[in-house]
């Protein structure tokens, strides 16, 4: 029951008025004068000093019809279940949404989510129907609006369900509870909300509401946070060299969010499994540690650690995975005229500085150019040199199987006719070493190789002089990324097959432009080369909710019958026609196995919202007034089609008026005891 | 009490049983005596006791120096011997009114107080027997003598008047000390009324009162008091003032009824007992019954008095 006009309870400070009547107004009534007090003083003291109420029922009842005015001037009003009560008619369609997120796992709240849902269930009225979606970060229809007859059938799916990994969002859940809603013919709609209430799971999302006429009952599920509860809310890696192998120093920062300190817990490093490391944890209230483990050596791909904290009221967030492989490094095959008139030199430079990624460069003369160099390299370098008919082949096979690559123009290149991979034909030399030289102009900032110099002063190409450059005539399939000053264009991008061709119009040294000198150069060639190399470093862990495609971590992945192997074991194909991405929905590592020799493709750690520990609960009146805004309005604009909805609000506020006449029944009733008594 | 019961209201309807409530605001004394005793001797017209002066005691034998004229000749007839007829009572006698007028007596919860109705019967009594010719006085006392009319046959109107003017004003204290002074002065053997409602001990009361009985006067005592002090029936806790004391306490009467009428209760018990041990009449008087009651009682005493001797 919920009120409109709660204020009016301030006045319920008035029941002290009958009783201050009852008690002290009385003995200052006149006093009486007694011809003598012989024999009254004679009788024991005490039965004379105790002050008392004299007539319970005087004064209860003056007292009870006092609240029942007050209760009835703060209009109260029934909600949810208690609307059947009053309205009484009306088949009811009941979407139960019981959170599953795994903060339910808290001490004993998922047993009373439980409990409350079947609760609710057993509300059900004969014509009623009911649904029960089970929700955390996403919503799934356990069961879609079953008559009440087969309440055995929502008992037993509010029964079978488990909490999840998953964090709580309430608009899906609240979405589905519409769209359910919405199909109904029952003329009235509710939705049954029951959660923790995380604040987290709200971000005041539009879109979520009701159909017209839907209420919302918010069942939370609180108390119990008394009890300790330490999550391991992130990890840092740090990699470092040591005697040519490489190792990662892991750092873990626990939060502990709840009221009581953790003294004497312990923090444990798994790898692979295996605890390798001890340290202990002491996190007082509301604060955080941070615990550094020593380095540990990455002995091969996909080492998998852990950082476990003791068991606590709160388990899923007290193990936080992650998975490191050595670095491998991008290779790539500068191809060089050689010789002491080498332009290659302030290219291998920037390319030799950097460690994500770090690029390994061949220089190799182009008639050296060894199929053996092409397998190994992602990106070749064309750096202004005459290419043959064969070498441009092989060229176009390695771009076309995935390859990258960059080709520089200056006054030596040249290309062979018949290989249509560059994004633009060769025309002749530009100078402008006469007047002024040209600038770089235009840029795309919205291609991957500008992005990082998006931002403002994040790097300045117009500083670069270009003395020279040779004229393209631009292909239809190519997208130019740089212009200069007079609109002829910088740098080109062509897709070819797997793989894609850049165009740098210009030399990558000194001879035609003093690019290379300027502080853009070295992220310019970077970019560059993870551009043409695909290069995409796979992030050590990922969050339950996030979706795991079969591309992930390497590119060249044969897709042919892979398999996923879920943290608890469970196998799930990934089909090669469209649905190759996978959602986590564990905490753990999930493993991607190709199907041919079933080797491990890759691992991917995943690892529980971290904001879903923060157990701090917020008022469910937000979401009930975010879900039934839409509702309200809907409700009004049914009004003039005659409706049901708009009586049933005037019947579930009708209460007032009873209460009204009850205590104005109860003051008459008070005059008649009080009369009968001063004759008495 | 065959005669209250023979006698019903006849005579001057609505004189007799009046409330005295509306007594009280008549005002007049001399008419309300009146209104309230005629009606009274008319309704007791053939009572065989009534008017003591010529009641025939006894014979006794004659001795020389004998009236001869109260010689009864009839016997003297029969059986030759001479005989004195003797009568009961002194034809008239001293008849005194003994009211207490202290601050107490100035009470009352139904229209009229325990003075208004002390005052009433005072002057009822006094009419009465001043009817029969007997000599009538008034004492007003409360810690000390007030008033005092001394017995006289033509002291009526005196006693009236001085019953219209009095009004109760101080606090009463012992009885002891007026009542004591008072007895020396009643010398010649009467009647003697105290009217009070005795606020004291029913040692000190009785120790106060016998003395008046020492020259061989009757003594009867009205206990005058308000239904209120009865039956303290009071509902709300409140402060309570003595009215001679002007002391105050804080009173729930519905906690402590029992206790006080039963106090009450024994006081009436123990002042019955006393005052018959000594032979003095005593009369409970509430002052919501009609006057007629008090005097009856008071008559129907005396007779059964008279009758015994």
């Amino acid at each position: 029951m919920s009120f409109i006009a709660p204020l009016f309870f301030v006045a319920l400070a008035a029941l002290a008025i009958p009783v201050l009547i009852h008690l002290i107004q009385r003995e200052k009534k006149q006093i009486i004068r007694f011809p003598s007090l012989m024999f009254v003083q004679r009788v024991p003291y005490k039965s004379i000093q105790r002050r008392r109420v004299h007539n319970w029922l005087l004064l209860l009842v003056r007292m009870a019809a006092l609240a029942l005015i007050v209760l009835a001037f703060a209009r109260p009003f029934f909600l949810g279940q208690d609307l059947g009560a009053v309205a009484g008619a009306g088949a009811r369609e009941v979407v139960i949404l019981l959170d599953q997120s795994y903060s339910l796992g808290y001490a004993d709240r998922w047993e009373r989510a439980q409990a409350a849902a079947s609760e609710a269930v057993d509300g059900l009225g004969p014509a009623d129907r009911g649904s029960v979606v089970l929700f955390s970060s996403g919503a799934e229809i356990a069961l879609r609006s079953v008559a009440a007859g087969e309440r055995q059938r929502l008992r037993a799916a509010i029964d079978v369900a488990e909490t999840t990994a998953g964090a709580t969002r309430f608009a899906p859940a609240l979405k589905v509870a519409g769209s359910i809603l919405a199909d109904s013919a029952l003329p009235r709609r509710e939705v049954i909300l029951i959660s923790d209430f995380q604040r987290g799971g709200w971000r005041g999302e539009e879109g979520a509401s009701l159909p017209e006429g839907a209420t919302v009952t918010p069942v939370p599920i609180a108390g119990g946070a008394d009890a300790p509860n330490v999550a391991v809310n992130a990890v840092s890696l740090a990699r470092s060299t040591f005697s040519n192998q490489e190792r990662v120093a892991v750092s873990a920062v626990v939060v502990n969010r709840s009221a009581e300190p953790l003294a004497g817990g312990q923090l444990a490093l798994e790898i692979d499994g295996r605890s390798i490391q001890t340290e202990a944890l002491d996190v007082a209230a509301g604060s955080s540690a941070s615990v550094t483990f020593a380095p540990v050596t990455i002995a091969g791909r996909f080492l998998r650690g852990s950082v476990r904290a003791t068991p606590d009221a709160l388990d899923a967030d007290n193990v936080f995975h992650f998975v490191v492989s050595p670095v491998v490094p991008v290779q790539v095959v500068v191809v060089d005229r050689g010789g002491t008139g080498s332009a290659a030199l302030y290219l291998t430079r920037a390319l030799a500085i950097g460690d994500a990624p770090r690029f390994e460069t061949t220089v190799r003369q182009p008639d050296a150019l060894s199929d053996a160099d092409l397998r190994g390299a992602s990106v070749v370098v064309i750096n202004d040199v005459a290419v043959s008919a064969a070498l441009g082949r092989r060229l176009a096979r390695f771009v076309e199987s995935g390859g990258g690559l960059l080709v520089a123009l200056g006054p030596r290149a040249a290309w062979p006719q018949g290989v249509d991979i560059l994004p633009a034909a060769l025309r002749e030399r530009v100078d402008r070493t006469r007047d002024d030289a040209a600038r770089i102009g235009a840029l795309e900032y919205g291609h991957s190789v500008f992005e990082p110099f998006r931002a403002p002063r994040s790097g300045d190409f117009s500083a670069a002089r270009i003395y020279g450059y040779r004229a393209v005539e631009t292909d239809p399939s190519a997208q130019i990324l740089a212009r200069f000053d007079a609109g002829a264009p910088a740098l080109l991008e062509r897709q070819v097959g797997a793989g894609r061709v850049l165009l740098w119009t210009s030399t990558l040294d000194l001879s035609w432009s003093d690019l290379p000198l300027k502080p853009v150069f070295l992220p310019f060639i970077h970019q560059a080369a993870r551009q043409l190399s695909a290069y995409a470093e796979s992030p050590p862990w990922l969050t339950v909710g996030q979706v795991m495609d079969a591309s992930f971590g390497e590119s060249t992945l044969s897709l042919g019958g892979a398999v996923v192997l879920t943290p608890s074991g469970r196998q799930v194909p990934l089909d090669e026609e469209g649905a190759d991405v996978l959602e986590l929905s564990e905490s753990g590592f999930y493993e991607l196995r190709t199907g041919e020799s079933d080797s491990v493709a890759t691992v991917v750690a995943s690892n529980v919202d971290s904001v879903e520990s923060d157990l701090t609960a917020m008022d469910p009146q937000d979401i009930v007034a975010a879900a039934t805004a839409g509702a309200g309005e809907g409700a009004r604009s049914a009004a003039a089609g005659g409706a049901p909805p708009p009586e049933a609000q005037e019947q579930s506020q009708r209460l007032w008026w009873y209460l009204l006449c009850f205590g104005i029944v109860l003051l008459g009733a008070d005059t008649l005891i009080s009369n009968r008594m001063s004759k008495a | 009490m065959s005669l209250l019961g023979a006698h019903t209201p006849a005579a001057v309807p609505g004189a007799r049983f009046m409330d005295p409530a509306v007594l009280a605001r008549i005002g007049n004394l001399e008419l309300v005596s009146r209104a309230v005793c005629d009606g009274f001797i008319n309704g007791l017209h053939k009572a065989p006791y009534f008017g003591a002066s010529v009641d025939f005691a006894e014979h006794r034998g004659y001795v020389p120096g004998d009236d001869i004229r109260r010689m009864d000749w009839r016997v003297w007839a029969r059986t030759d011997r001479y005989y004195i007829k003797e009568y009961e009572a002194e034809t008239n006698m001293n008849f005194t009114v003994l009211l207490d007028v202290s601050k107490s007596m100035d009470y009352g919860s139904r229209g009229i107080t325990k003075f208004d109705y002390a005052r009433i019967l005072t002057a009822c009594l006094t009419n009465l027997v001043h009817h029969q010719r007997d000599r009538v006085g008034f004492v007003a006392f409360d810690s000390e003598v007030v008033e005092h009319v001394p017995p006289s046959a033509k002291h009526m109107d005196t006693v009236l008047h001085v019953l219209d003017r009095l009004k109760p004003g101080r606090p009463g204290g012992k009885m002891r000390e007026p009542l004591h002074k008072l007895a020396e002065h009643f010398g010649r053997r009467g009647v003697l009324v105290v009217i009070s409602d005795l606020y004291e001990d029913p040692e000190a009361i009785v120790d106060a009162v016998t003395p008046l009985r020492f020259r061989g006067n009757d003594l009867v005592v009205f206990h005058v008091l308000d239904p209120a002090e009865l039956d303290f029936g009071f509902s709300d806790a409140q402060a309570f003032e003595d009215l001679e004391s002007g002391d105050q306490m804080p009173v729930v009467p519905d906690a402590m009824r029992k206790e006080y009428v039963s106090l009450v209760t024994a006081h009436v018990d123990a002042l019955q007992r006393r005052f018959s041990e000594v032979r003095v009449d005593y009369e409970l008087l509430n002052t919501s019954q009609p006057l007629d009651h008090a005097l009856y009682k008071y008559l129907a005493g005396r007779a059964k008095r008279t009758r015994l001797r």
